[in-house]
Formats: C-alpha cells, sequence, structure tokens
C-alpha cells in the first residue's frame, strides 16, 4: 500500500475545504494511506522571502524524514515552493547551515532525502492510470474537460524534473472517460498571485483561461492547485463582469473529477462547495433530473 | 534540404490585410532561420523586412514566433524546429508591427528600460574597490542582449502591455546588487510601484523564454526578498502590497499557517471587503471561509525561524 506524509497546504484547510475532503475520499477509495503533518507551517508561497521559507520548509522536509515517508502535497504552489527549497538544501552545505541555525534547537535535522510529489504525479507514477481506469463505475463519457495545471506544475524544469510531467492531466482525463479539450493556456498563470497588487490583471487572466476553455466547447475545467481553483472558480463571476465576456464554466478540483468516476457520491466530494455549479456536468452525466 | 516557408506578411505603411505568403527554400545542412531568411531575401524577395544582424546570438534583434514557439531566429536550427517541411514565421506579439517580421521596440522595451535607470548612479563618495564575488551575479546579468524574449513570453504582458516586464526589472536589480551603485533603495521603492515587481505572477516563463541563462524570474523573486531585507516591501504607490506581505507573514509567524480571511481583510480594508462581500457571502453560506483560525501545533518553532530572521533584517539595514 502506497503510504505518504500528507502536506494539506492551509487552503484546502480554509478555503477550498472541497478539496482536502475529495483527496481524502480519493485515497481512501484506491487504497493510498495518507497520515496528515498536522505539526509544520505554511511553505511561503512564493510570498514570504526565501530566507524566512527556507528553514520552514527544512522543517517540514525533515519531518517527513522522521516519518519515514516521502510528501505527498495537493498544491502546485505549495509543491514548486518546496520542491525548490528541497532542491537548494541538496547543497550539503547550505543544508548544514539551515540545520544548524534553525532545526538543531528543536531536536531535528534534515539529511536531504525527502522525496515530494503532488497527488497527480503520485496518481499516474505509483498508483498507475491503467489501475485507476479499472476502478471507473461512472465514465464521465461526453464531458468535455479542458487541463489546466497552474505554473508550479510545469516549470521550472529542474523542479519539476521529468518533462513527461506536463502531461499527466490530459492522461487522467481520457483516463476517467471524459474528453480532453485542449486549451493553450493550460501552463499558463491563473493571476491569483497578483489578485492583491493588481486585481484587474488577475481577472483578466482567469478570463481569458476559463473563457478559451469555453470558447473551445468543454462543459469543464480541472485543476490540481487550489489557488488556480480560487481565481478561475471562485473570482469567475467577477472575472466575467470584468471582462465583459460570459463564461460560466464548471472547475473541478483533480479529485472531484477522479472521484465522480470512481461512483463517490459527489456529496462526499464537496461539489456542493464549488462556486460555479457543476449541476450541468452532473446532469449531462444523467447524475441529476433533467429541468422539466 | 527543401523547406517551406509560410511567413506573414504585412506593410501597415500601404494598408492592406496581413496575408501569409510561401517560398520554398534548398538549404545547407546547418542553416538556421535566420540563414533562410537571408536566402529569401536575396535569391526570391528582396522586398521581405526581418531584423537580425550578428547571427550569432549577441545582439538580440532577431526576435519571431516560429511554428508557434518564439526565439532567436539565428539560434535556431531549421532541422530542429520545421514540421512537415514546413516553417511558419509570424512577428513577435505586442511590440509594435513596422513591415512583416519587423518590429519597434521603443514602447515595449525601451522606454521601460530607460524608466528603470539602467546606469551607475554614485553618492559622491570615493570608489571602493569591488570584489570578484560581489560581482559574480551583475557579471551573469550583464549577459542580457534586451532580445526582449523574457517579456514577448511573459504572462502578464500578455494581458497588460504597461507591465514593466522582466527585461526592465532584472535590469534594475542589476544595478541594484551592483557594489558600485549606492541607490539601492530608491531602486527598490522605483520597481515596488504599480505595474513593477509586485505585478510579476512568478510563473517562471520568463526563465524559460531567457536564451542567455540569467533565469529572469529568479532575479525578480531575488529583488522581492531584497526588498524585504531592506524593510521596503512596495513604492509608495502600492500600500496594497505592503499590507498583503505584513499581514502574510504575521499570519504564518503567529499561527504557523495562513489566515486567509484575515489578510483579505487586512489587504483590502473597509472599502475594498464591501467589494468582495457578495463573493465572501456566497464562500460562506457554501462553507468555505474559515472564520476561526486555530494555532498550529508547532507554531513556536516557525515563530522562532522569523524572529532569528528578522533580527538579522534588521541588524543589516543600520
Amino acid at each position: 500500500m502506497n503510504k505518504y506524509a500528507f502536506y494539506t497546504g492551509c487552503v484546502s484547510k480554509g478555503a477550498c475545504p472541497e478539496l482536502y475532503q475529495s483527496t481524502v475520499a480519493v485515497a481512501k477509495k484506491i487504497g493510498v494511506e495518507l497520515v496528515e503533518m498536522l505539526d509544520v507551517g505554511c511553505n511561503g508561497a512564493g510570498v514570504l522571502t526565501t530566507e524566512i521559507s527556507d528553514p520552514i520548509n527544512a522543517r517540514t522536509l525533515a519531518k517527513a524524514e522522521q516519518m519515514g515517508l516521502p510528501i505527498m502535497t495537493i498544491c502546485s504552489t505549495c509543491q514548486g515552493v518546496i520542491g525548490a527549497a528541497r532542491l537548494r538544501l541538496m547543497n550539503e552545505q547550505y543544508r548544514t547551515a539551515i540545520n544548524e541555525r534553525f532545526l538543531r534547537e528543536e531536536g531535528l535535522e534534515y539529511k536531504g532525502t525527502t522525496v515530494v510529489k503532488h497527488f497527480l504525479w503520485i496518481l499516474v507514477e505509483e498508483v498507475g492510470v491503467e489501475l485507476l481506469e479499472g476502478l471507473v463505475t461512472n465514465p464521465l463519457t461526453d464531458v468535455g474537460v479542458s487541463p489546466f495545471y497552474g505554473c508550479y506544475m510545469r516549470r521550472p524544469d529542474d523542479v519539476i524534473e521529468q518533462g513527461g510531467r506536463k502531461r499527466y492531466l490530459e492522461q487522467i482525463i481520457t483516463g476517467m472517460g471524459a474528453t480532453n479539450v485542449d486549451i493553450s493556456g493550460k501552463g499558463k498563470c491563473c493571476g491569483f498571485p497578483i489578485a492583491a497588487a493588481d486585481e484587474t490583471n488577475s481577472l483578466a487572466m482567469a478570463a481569458k483561461h476559463t473563457g478559451e476553455a469555453k470558447d473551445k466547447g468543454a462543459d469543464a475545467m480541472v485543476v490540481p492547485c487550489p489557488l488556480c481553483h480560487l481565481n478561475l472558480d471562485g473570482q469567475q463571476e467577477r472575472a466575467a463582469a470584468s471582462t465583459k465576456k460570459e463564461l460560466g464554466i464548471p472547475i473541478f478540483h483533480l479529485p472531484q473529477l477522479i472521484g465522480l468516476a470512481l461512483g463517490i457520491d459527489p456529496q462526499e466530494l464537496g461539489i456542493q462547495r464549488n462556486m460555479v455549479s457543476l449541476t450541468p456536468v452532473l446532469r449531462k452525466l444523467g447524475m441529476v433530473k433533467q429541468p422539466a | 534540404m527543401d523547406v517551406t516557408f509560410k511567413v506573414r506578411r504585412h506593410d501597415p505603411r500601404t494598408g492592406g490585410k496581413p496575408s501569409q505568403q510561401e517560398y520554398s527554400v534548398d538549404l545547407a545542412p546547418g542553416a538556421t532561420v535566420f540563414d533562410a531568411l537571408v536566402q529569401i531575401r536575396e535569391e526570391q524577395d528582396g522586398s521581405l523586412g526581418f531584423r537580425g544582424n550578428c547571427g550569432r546570438g549577441f545582439c538580440g534583434d532577431c526576435v519571431v514566433r516560429m511554428n508557434g514557439k518564439l526565439t532567436l531566429s539565428c539560434l535556431t536550427p531549421v532541422d530542429k524546429t520545421v514540421k512537415d517541411g514546413v516553417i511558419a514565421v509570424e512577428p513577435a506579439p505586442y511590440a509594435r508591427q513596422t513591415k512583416d517580421l519587423m518590429y519597434d521596440d521603443q514602447t515595449f522595451l525601451w522606454d521601460k528600460y530607460r524608466a528603470m535607470k539602467p546606469w551607475l548612479v554614485s553618492d559622491g563618495a570615493p570608489a571602493k574597490p569591488v570584489t570578484e564575488e560581489a560581482m559574480a551575479n551583475v557579471r551573469t546579468m550583464m549577459r542580457c542582449t534586451m532580445c526582449g524574449l523574457c517579456d514577448f513570453g511573459c504572462t502578464v504582458i500578455d494581458v497588460d502591455q504597461g507591465f514593466m516586464g522582466p527585461a526592465a526589472l532584472t535590469k534594475a536589480y542589476r544595478f541594484m546588487i551592483d557594489p558600485r551603485d549606492t541607490a539601492t533603495k530608491e531602486r527598490l521603492t522605483m520597481a515596488g510601484e504599480p505595474k513593477g515587481m509586485w505585478d510579476c505572477v512568478h510563473c517562471w516563463e520568463a526563465s524559460e523564454h531567457c536564451p542567455v541563462g540569467i533565469d529572469p524570474t529568479h532575479r525578480i523573486m531575488d529583488m522581492r526578498d531584497l526588498s524585504v531585507r531592506h524593510g521596503i516591501r512596495s513604492g509608495k504607490q502600492n500600500p496594497k502590497v505592503a499590507r498583503h506581505y505584513d499581514s502574510f507573514a504575521k499570519s504564518v509567524k503567529e499561527s504557523g499557517w495562513l489566515d486567509e480571511f484575515k489578510i483579505t481583510m487586512d489587504t483590502e480594508g473597509i472599502m475594498g471587503s464591501l467589494r468582495l462581500a457578495p463573493v465572501a457571502l456566497k464562500a460562506l453560506t457554501r462553507g468555505k471561509v474559515a472564520v476561526i483560525h486555530p494555532k498550529r501545533s508547532g507554531a513556536e518553532h516557525i515563530k522562532r525561524i522569523f524572529e532569528k530572521v528578522e533580527a538579522e533584517f534588521k541588524a543589516g539595514q543600520k
């Protein structure tokens, strides 16, 4: 059985609780055991300076090392930021300095061995798309889904490590019986990081990507990142208003899409919490009655 | 090697619509796309307009889009780009098109460079010797050929061409860390204004596009770190960014993790929060906003990390 130290990130415990609950539900269904890391901090999300975030992330990596488990993330930004810190901490001199200045007091030491993987990577590389396909009881037939990765799942190459990882979402989409509706913006930024600094640009990005998916005929999009979800789903109505575009395209969290195909109760996947309703997709699948 | 080039042609001075013209070219092995464009101009069509000088990646003048990919034509071998015997060549986006593949990057690039004061500023004190170590990073950034590829690939410029962009911001950082320059704080304030470094989404596109390995996204992140170390956090016209950083840092320092609700309130202020109220209410009714924010276990260790680093920042500012 695959077992991981589960780094939930802040958002799945805050504004996107449906990501947390759908991850737990899917993991249980496919036999992935999660040990939640409860005593670790926010990784800094590219906001905190690396002088502060590297020691915090070294601490997280050391805790997982102690547990003897690889870390599983469910957020592109958590993956990218902890992954980049991990890469810097491969340098022994730097790692020793961080250990001595920050971790020793707590009786911790990071030896540099922890692996950090996003749930998407685990699904494809360790669980296997074939196994997932075998568990599908409710194929998402005729549902067009556009992939949207979040920047940190595509770049930079040294943190991503394997180029093939840039095509995993498409494998999951088709594996679940849905149709992949490719969009040119799938590897671009959702706009969330500048929601405070430049709201107009942030909403313009959300409108651009959701608009492209809609124009190409997708019924929904899927994201492996709750920050992308906050901007593409949570802010979609405002993005539509600010750019005078008609949008209204539902956004799946990755485990919501998989869970639906594996026959998990939509309520258990928290789909009622999504801001843009997923009902049209459920209707297409015959899971809710047609309107009278 | 026979290759068909489908070149986008347009001369705005004479009006008319853009069109696509095909040229069949027999190229020598190892030819670059730039070689091919020169060959077309010399052998087939003297009216074809494109930019380029050195042919060796030094001048940064020959950016075009080839089969959808933005790059320097002189560093791109034809055999690595050709698809089914065809290469589609289009001008770089955003900059004002002048003719065919030629563009004028005055407002797109040069005005932004100039705004960042790309020259050494001295306080008049006698110059001190500089170490090799202090110059190493500056030298890396001095490799910039000002080709603008990082800007052409920028996700933010894609929606807002008023964004300062990675090229000018990296140039600003190059002077900030130059040991001979004495205007670091003024530069940080300037680059921290709206449309500056805090508008970057750190998507790493710029780094992916840079042909000389400057890694502009990393440099912008380094510049933000430098800004926080100096206690500046944002420009004077950009107080929201500073409020966001402060609230974010305070939340992680005190509780170990993010209090999204509090950060939004602190950043937006009362008026801004009112503007977001409809979305917040909808989220609240769906159970998407956690109002209670307990401390994480182990939060005291996170706080200790903050205190150590902040003490160092303070000592460095004196």
